[in-house]
């Protein structure tokens, strides 16, 4: 039989306060437990970064493309089919052959299928992840801290170069108590590393360009190296930081890189525009050629620091996020190499 | 007019250590913690704690330094001051992970030591001569003499007033009868006597001690009456709070040789220990014993408020500039922490901070106006529990202290037991005004300690990363 209580009630909510007396218990009855459980609740997410592609279509165009696309697709399947049955009559054997190659075909385009969502899934996860870490900056929640850093520590899981600082998060990851700590510590031990070499492949990116630019010989070419040099970069960075962009992903990516770019155009110029003028005046005495270098290889950075924010799971807190200015050492180098 | 709690020649030397100091700053600059506390509060594990941790690397992930890989070590050294006593760390450490592990015992006289950082900075002004260093100086003493430090602007009488209102407080109970039964025996405006002052200051103290035994009071001053130090029994040491005589005192009165014995223990006893000790600090953190009060009832809690205010109200707190800090250093962060955190469970250290904001929030108010940073945190140098869950209650796990009591019954320092100590209220203020179902034991130190790669043992602590990267973080960039 349970003894009797009386509980207090609170005068302004009306609600029954659990006012719990202090108690001992005998220490078996304690499990001591230390489960980290990971976020799975796809709460809807802000996407900032990512911007919603303007709709083009109304319901009116989607009808057509989806008629057409079906009538395109009846086709292929008619015409498939045709050619199976017409292989099939001036010879089985060859028949069989195109029916395997469609199988083939088929189950490679599902693999591709299949490949790509997962890809678009990672990079919405990392997005989601983001935001979820900047709210737990400012409301310091313990558990959501906890589990954030257990969802990183599955991403990376399974990269050699993290081990250790995936060690470092886990055993210190148990004696902190702030939601905002986890995170920072997180930070701190796993994208510092990527961050240096994102800085790294961005740099090198950068200098590239600046020497394409100032040697090749047509506009043309400069422009198709930039583009070129720029999404391998954007690329490069996304896998770096855990993301596999596939063909859609790489075009989403591209997308919301632009879009980070045209938000925070005004914002990145300003961050070092003395030194861009002053590099730009420079190097234009020198060659008007390696003045158009240096501002494309300038432009690139800026590409790079975009795709940062972009694909980095944690928003830039305890560690510094690289300007432009940070990178114009980078680009000196470039200059007297091109100079020799 | 509250009195200056210095004397003029007392700032021109701290001047001059200022400017002494500022002239080997560009070498190797020093960081003096004031770490501050009443008794009992932690003080000496704190320091003990955090000498362990940064010279054998400890788990420290917040601490910025050290988790960016910046941090180099740290080792102690001699501290140029030869008078005063060494901080026995390897005694405290030692009876810390000794078997059966202890905590040290009470402080009984004044200590400093001296750290010396290393690390490698990331301004280019530093970070190119290679690693710089940097010395942290750190004194321990009794708490009690901190209670002292509020006198230094108060006269004897105002003084006395004070002493003689709150010994006739309800709650001062029966230890102050027999000191105001002695008061009422005794003229001021006879002549003055040694038997008569021996007398008054016996009993004063007696009641002094008595009252700290029965409750966690914390405005008690003076506190060298409670730990004397060297100078027990000097006259400096025997005077009593007297009512105010209605007219002009004699020269030769009882009432005007306890004045003078009261000055002469500020200007021998109280300012120079401010003076050397306080008045140059850089960095301070103010740990407080929240528990205990809390385990004494709202009169405690209220006292303990009224004695941190006091006393903060001594420091010179402020924001520095590069001049001013030639000739004056002020403290530009606090950092109030709440310790003994690991005596609750963590999803309560919210509240407890929330406490803590509370009870320092005039300090804290006053010391941002003058310009520096403060915050507070909940805080374990060395976490003695565990957590867990009991049918619903977020429990600690630990072993109390032998002779702690709950429920009737009385532990032996042996048993382990999962503890919920009662629950929080989400509003300080209840806990000054009613009191509320708590017990909070005490713990003793955790037994089965981790050991690293070098086989030094890694104390297990609650947030004291972030209390040392609040610190001395912006030092170590």
């Amino acid at each position: 039989m349970k003894p009797p209580f009386a509980r207090p009630v609170d005068p302004e909510t009306g609600e029954v306060t659990a006012e719990r007396r202090p108690r001992a218990f005998a220490p078996e009855a304690a499990p001591v437990p230390e489960v980290i459980e990971v976020l799975t609740d796809d709460a809807v997410v802000v996407d900032a970064e990512v911007a919603e592609p303007p709709r083009l279509t109304s319901w009116l165009g989607r009808i057509v493309w989806i008629a057409g696309g079906l009538l395109v697709s009846l086709a292929l399947g008619l015409a498939t089919e045709r050619l199976v049955s017409d292989l099939f009559a001036t010879q089985p054997w060859l028949g069989w052959v195109a029916v395997a190659l469609v199988v083939v075909l088929v189950v490679a385009l599902v693999a591709i299928v299949i490949r790509e969502a997962a890809s678009l899934m990672r990079l919405r996860a990392l997005d989601r992840l983001r935001a979820e870490a900047g709210r737990v900056i400012e409301t310091d929640d313990n558990a959501k801290g906890k589990a954030i850093a257990a969802e990183l520590l599955g991403i990376y899981g399974g990269r050699a170069d993290l081990a250790r600082a995936r060690e470092a998060l886990d055993s210190n990851g148990r004696h902190v108590f702030d939601g905002a700590e986890h995170v920072r510590l997180a930070e701190r031990l796993l994208m510092a590393p990527l961050d240096a070499r994102a800085r790294a492949l961005t740099a090198a990116s950068a200098r590239r360009v600046a020497l394409v630019t100032t040697v090749s010989p047509r506009a043309l070419v400069d422009i198709a190296f930039v583009v070129f040099e720029s999404v391998r970069l954007g690329g490069d960075i996304a896998r770096l930081y855990g993301a596999r962009p596939g063909v859609v992903g790489t075009w989403r990516l591209v997308g919301a890189i632009l879009a980070h770019l045209a938000v925070t155009g005004g914002l990145v110029l300003t961050d070092g525009v003395v030194e861009q003028l002053l590099g730009q005046g420079l190097a234009a005495k020198l060659s008007a050629r390696l003045g158009e270098g240096v501002v494309n290889g300038l432009m690139t950075v800026r590409v790079g620091i975009a795709a940062m924010r972009v694909v980095r799971p944690l928003p830039f807190v305890a560690v510094k996020q690289p300007m432009v200015k940070d990178f114009i050492p980078e680009l000196g180098n470039v200059l007297a190499k091109t100079e020799r | 007019l509250p009195q200056p709690p210095t004397t003029l020649t007392d700032e021109f030397g701290i001047a001059l250590s200022n400017l002494a100091d500022a002239a080997v700053a560009p070498f190797t600059p020093t960081l003096r913690l004031g770490v501050t506390g009443l008794s009992r509060a932690g003080k000496t594990i704190f320091i003990t704690a955090l000498i362990h941790n940064l010279t054998t690397g400890g788990r420290l992930p917040g601490f910025a330094a050290m988790t960016e890989g910046r941090f180099i070590g740290a080792r102690l050294a001699e501290h140029p001051d030869q008078g005063v006593p060494r901080f026995a760390y390897e005694q405290h450490l030692k009876a810390l992970t000794g078997n059966p592990a202890a905590w040290p015992e009470s402080t009984r006289k004044i200590s400093q030591i001296r750290l010396q950082l290393k690390f490698q900075s990331q301004r280019w002004t530093r970070g190119w001569q290679g690693p710089t260093v940097l010395n942290l100086d750190i004194v321990d003493y009794p708490g009690e003499w901190l209670l002292d430090l509020p006198l230094l602007s108060l006269s004897y009488g105002e003084w006395s007033a004070q002493a003689i209102r709150r010994a006739e407080l309800p709650h001062s109970g029966g230890a102050a009868d027999a000191f105001l039964n002695a008061l009422r025996t005794a003229d001021e405006q006879a002549e003055a006597n040694e038997p008569d002052a021996e007398r008054l200051a016996a009993s004063f103290s007696e009641y002094l001690r008595a009252s700290r035994e029965d409750g966690a009071l914390s405005t008690l001053p003076p506190g060298r009456f409670l730990m004397p130090g060297d100078l027990e029994g000097s006259p400096a040491l025997t005077f009593a709070p007297l009512p105010g005589p209605t007219g002009a005192a004699r020269s030769s009165s009882l009432y005007a040789m306890m004045e003078r014995r009261y000055e002469a223990y500020k200007s021998l006893v109280v300012r120079p220990f401010f003076r050397d000790h306080f008045a140059r600090l850089d960095r301070q953190i103010v740990l407080v014993d929240t528990l205990r009060a809390l385990n004494a009832g709202p009169a405690a809690v209220a006292d303990l408020e009224t004695a941190l205010t006091d006393i903060l109200a001594c420091f010179r707190q402020g924001d520095n500039n590069v001049l001013t800090r030639l000739v004056a250093r002020r403290i530009d962060r606090i950092l109030f922490a709440a310790t003994k955190a690991d005596h609750i469970h963590s999803s309560s250290h919210d509240r407890l901070e929330g406490l803590m904001n509370r009870l320092v929030a005039q300090a804290a108010r006053r010391a941002k106006f003058a310009g520096a940073t403060t915050k507070s945190i909940a805080l374990a140098a060395i976490r003695a529990t565990r957590e867990s869950v009991v049918e619903e209650h977020e429990v600690i796990v630990g072993t109390p202290r032998a002779g702690e009591v709950l429920d009737g019954a009385t532990y032996d320092g042996k048993t382990e037991v999962a503890l919920f100590p009662g629950d929080l209220p989400a509003d300080p203020d209840r806990l000054l005004t009613a009191p509320v179902a708590l017990n909070f034991l005490r713990f003793e130190p955790p037994a089965k300690l981790e050991k690293n790669a070098e086989g030094n043992v890694v104390l297990p602590h609650i947030r004291f990363d972030r209390a040392i990267d609040f610190l001395l973080g912006d030092w170590l960039r």
